[in-house]
């Protein structure tokens, strides 16, 4: 169930409707833990056996861990990771179309099982709720709360990865007087207008960047279509964490900002604090810092750079593109490290907006290995933006659409905390109404979320 | 500021915004052709005109192949392509079946038949629900702008460009890689099941369209020689000849090849569509339902 859909919308007011009835009010937790459970096996409830297995064991190993850490710990973490490996990485050694892989029906249909959607989110919170709560020392939580911490519908299927120790201590009774209604309002009509507003209608354009359309383009429109797919994969991820960051506030919990407008960055550490922030922290903390982080030299410091950033990448999907793209990011980190005081000493306007110009073409650059999972067609597109087209017959872009539907992206960074938005907040509401009727009006064709695959 | 009434506000600004489109639509709706950023768009606004207008005299149906025959290359007066790019001639032949008016010539393209019909496309055009409750205003802003600097061409516009092109030489853009990639995909592909069920569809619209006055004729547009051979063409064309052996079903395209270009292995650029564009022309002449 999509966000976008009529039925997702019945279910929200309906969920929403009775969890603030003052007769569930003592089973609010359970009320959202069957909703999370029903949003989470419609049209796939196969996958619920997998969800349980995934936190029923989690449950087991915090258990134990709460008893003995050094032994049940690791081995939480590797059931984690092996279940994560397992369903994203088996179709690099086998192919899902044969008949029969296996002699025995149930490995055989385990092995056929497309990727349960979400499994790269809800395995991260798995690992987070092990080591937040075995290193704090409390007691075990509930089950339920457990259940609602990993699976809570808003945040199930593409994150925010929300830290065990930020929403464990938030699992309480929750009363209508306290929801930020109009804080909710704006998350969730942001997060739609741009999913639906941009995202969806640049994605109608950036589709001529697959293979082998791509070869199609002229080079100007190779060039444009990278910069429009820049702006759709932020308006489309952006779009989805503010519907979940709005959904979380109307059932009384505070999810993490995911985004921080990323392409005002001036460096690529920068960018890292700005983009997909639940992630990159989660990373920091999970797997930077227990490497070493910066407390072992500058070296060892670049090599761990580089390992999160390489298992940042393979974590998007098993392929020479996503590892690519991670390493490629890795490397900019590196390179900028020794250079970052001396830049940041330079207090000049007009270097500090170079310094956002070269950090956000590079960053546009590095999303064509996103866009092309496949590493060949990824080279060749990347190709064709610095050789002259001579295809006869080019494929045609309105240039006037394309900056009509990034325009949002492009006033969001540029006008957030301007003095304009200062003096404009008294026509808040007028502003978001139209936001509401334009994404109806204008709302691209239906696609799925850009990070529902991984 | 209350919630509520901050709410009612943002509320209250959407509902006159859309009211307002709604109002807009009614009034101007039909008047603008949207820009097509995508195949999609492009089979909506073609099927949408073909509705809105006059019925016209002849009307061709078929995929992408037929799609880059425009309509601007064509002499012959009063003359639609309803060729749908990514779909199915049966799509677009259906669609005129259940319109009140049939043209007089309908051309059905045989070269790709493997394609299933378009049947959410042939209900909607089929009920005459074409226009939206509310148009799209940055679509709509920039239709109008298109239009602005780019009317669409008529023939006469057009004449002078194409004379143009046709006294250039055949184009030198080396389409073999593709034209590789698209042998291999053809010889790939089985259409065998489909295109009989399609063909067999073709056969009762035929008989259908036929009976209330129209005539049908079928054509087959030139691939280049090593598609000609692969295994989707050669599947096609035995079972569609199988079906419609009479050879005054069929209008043959009499065009030199050797000065004939597919821009991508498969589609005819742009020249080479004006050459078969006119040879169909010359052929429709001869049989007695072209221009009149």
């Amino acid at each position: 169930m999509t966000f976008t859909s009529w039925q997702f919308g019945v279910f929200a007011v309906i969920v929403f409707g009775a969890y603030y009835l003052p007769p569930l009010r003592p089973f609010q937790v359970q009320w959202l833990v069957l909703a999370s459970l029903f949003f989470y096996g419609y049209g796939q409830p196969e996958l619920l056996a997998l969800l349980a297995v995934a936190v029923f064991g989690t449950y087991l190993f915090l258990v134990l861990a709460l008893r003995n850490r050094k032994t049940w710990l690791p081995a939480g973490i590797a059931f984690n990771l092996a279940l994560l490996a397992f369903f994203k990485y088996k179709f690099l050694f086998i192919d899902p179309a044969s008949p029969s892989l296996v002699d025995f029906a149930p490995v055989d249909f385990l092995l056929k099982l497309p990727l349960p959607i979400g499994i790269s989110f809800f395995v991260f919170h798995n690992i987070s709720l092990l080591v937040d709560l075995t290193r704090q020392k409390t007691a075990p939580p509930t089950l339920t709360g457990v259940f609602l911490y990993i699976i809570f519908f808003p945040q199930l299927v593409a994150g925010p990865i929300t830290r065990a120790e930020m929403f464990m201590p938030q699992i309480k009774p929750k009363y209508f007087v306290d929801i930020p209604l109009v804080d909710a309002a704006k998350w969730i009509i942001a997060g739609f207008f741009f999913k639906l507003y941009v995202a969806n209608n640049l994605n109608e354009m950036t589709s001529y960047m697959s293979f082998p359309l791509y070869e199609t383009l002229q080079t100007q429109d190779r060039w444009l279509l990278v910069f429009l797919y820049s702006y759709q994969i932020y308006a489309d991820f952006f779009g989805y964490s503010a519907i979940a960051i709005g959904l979380g506030l109307l059932f009384g919990y505070r999810l993490p900002i995911n985004f921080d407008l990323p392409y005002i960055s001036a460096s690529f550490s920068e960018f890292w604090t700005r983009w997909h922030i639940s992630l990159s922290t989660w990373l920091r903390t999970y797997l930077y810092i227990p490497l070493g982080g910066n407390r072992h030299g500058a070296w060892r410091t670049y090599l761990n750079l580089m390992i999160v950033m390489g298992l940042g990448g393979l974590w998007h999907g098993a392929g020479l593109s996503y590892l690519m793209w991670g390493l490629l990011h890795g490397l900019f980190l590196v390179l900028e490290r020794p250079l970052l005081a001396r830049l940041a000493s330079i207090d000049s306007p007009m270097f500090r907006a170079g310094r956002m110009i070269l950090v956000f073409v590079c960053v546009t650059m590095l999303w064509i290995f996103f866009k092309l999972p496949n590493f060949d067609h990824a080279v060749g597109y990347l190709a064709g933006m610095f050789t002259p087209s001579t295809n006869p017959n080019p494929t045609k872009l309105f240039y006037s659409l394309a900056l009509l539907y990034s325009l949002p992206v492009i006033i969001q960074h540029f006008a957030s905390g301007s003095l304009l938005e200062k003096k404009l907040q008294r026509f808040e509401p007028y502003l978001y109404g139209s936001m509401v009727a334009l994404m109806y009006l204008e709302a691209g064709p239906e696609t799925s979320f850009i990070y529902f695959q991984f | 500021m209350s919630a509520v009434r901050w709410l009612v506000k943002c509320g209250a600004v959407a509902v006159i915004l859309l009211i307002a489109c709604g109002l807009a639509t009614a009034r101007f709706g039909s008047g603008l052709q949207m820009p097509a950023t995508t195949t999609r768009d492009g089979t909506l606004i073609t099927l949408s005109r073909y509705l809105r207008e006059p019925v016209p005299d002849v009307v061709l149906v078929g995929s992408s192949l037929t799609f880059r025959l425009k309509e601007e290359y064509f002499a012959t007066p009063r003359l639609r392509n309803l060729a749908l790019a990514g779909g199915s001639p049966v799509t677009g032949l259906e669609i005129i079946a259940n319109q009140p008016q049939l043209p007089r010539l309908i051309l059905v393209e045989a070269n790709v038949l493997g394609r299933p019909t378009d049947t959410a496309l042939v209900e909607r055009y089929s009920r005459g629900d074409t226009e939206p409750l509310f148009f799209r205003p940055v679509r709509a802003a920039v239709a109008a702008y298109e239009q602005r600097l780019h009317a669409p061409l008529s023939h006469e516009q057009a004449l002078l460009n194409l004379r143009r092109l046709l006294e250039q030489p055949p184009s030198d853009f080396d389409s073999r890689i593709h034209a590789e990639r698209a042998l291999q995909r053809l010889d790939a592909e089985d259409p065998a099941n489909e295109t009989r069920i399609n063909t067999k569809r073709i056969e009762e619209l035929i008989r259908t369209v036929e009976q209330r006055g129209a005539r049908v004729l079928l054509f087959e547009l030139p691939y280049p020689e090593p598609i000609e051979g692969s295994r989707f063409t050669r599947t096609t064309r035995e079972i569609v000849h199988s079906a419609f052996p009479d050879a005054r079903r069929w209008l043959r395209i009499d065009v030199n090849r050797d000065e004939l270009r597919w821009a991508d292995g498969i589609h005819l650029d742009e020249r080479s569509a004006v050459m078969v564009t006119q040879a169909l022309e010359r052929e429709l002449a001869s049989v007695g339902s072209g221009s009149e």
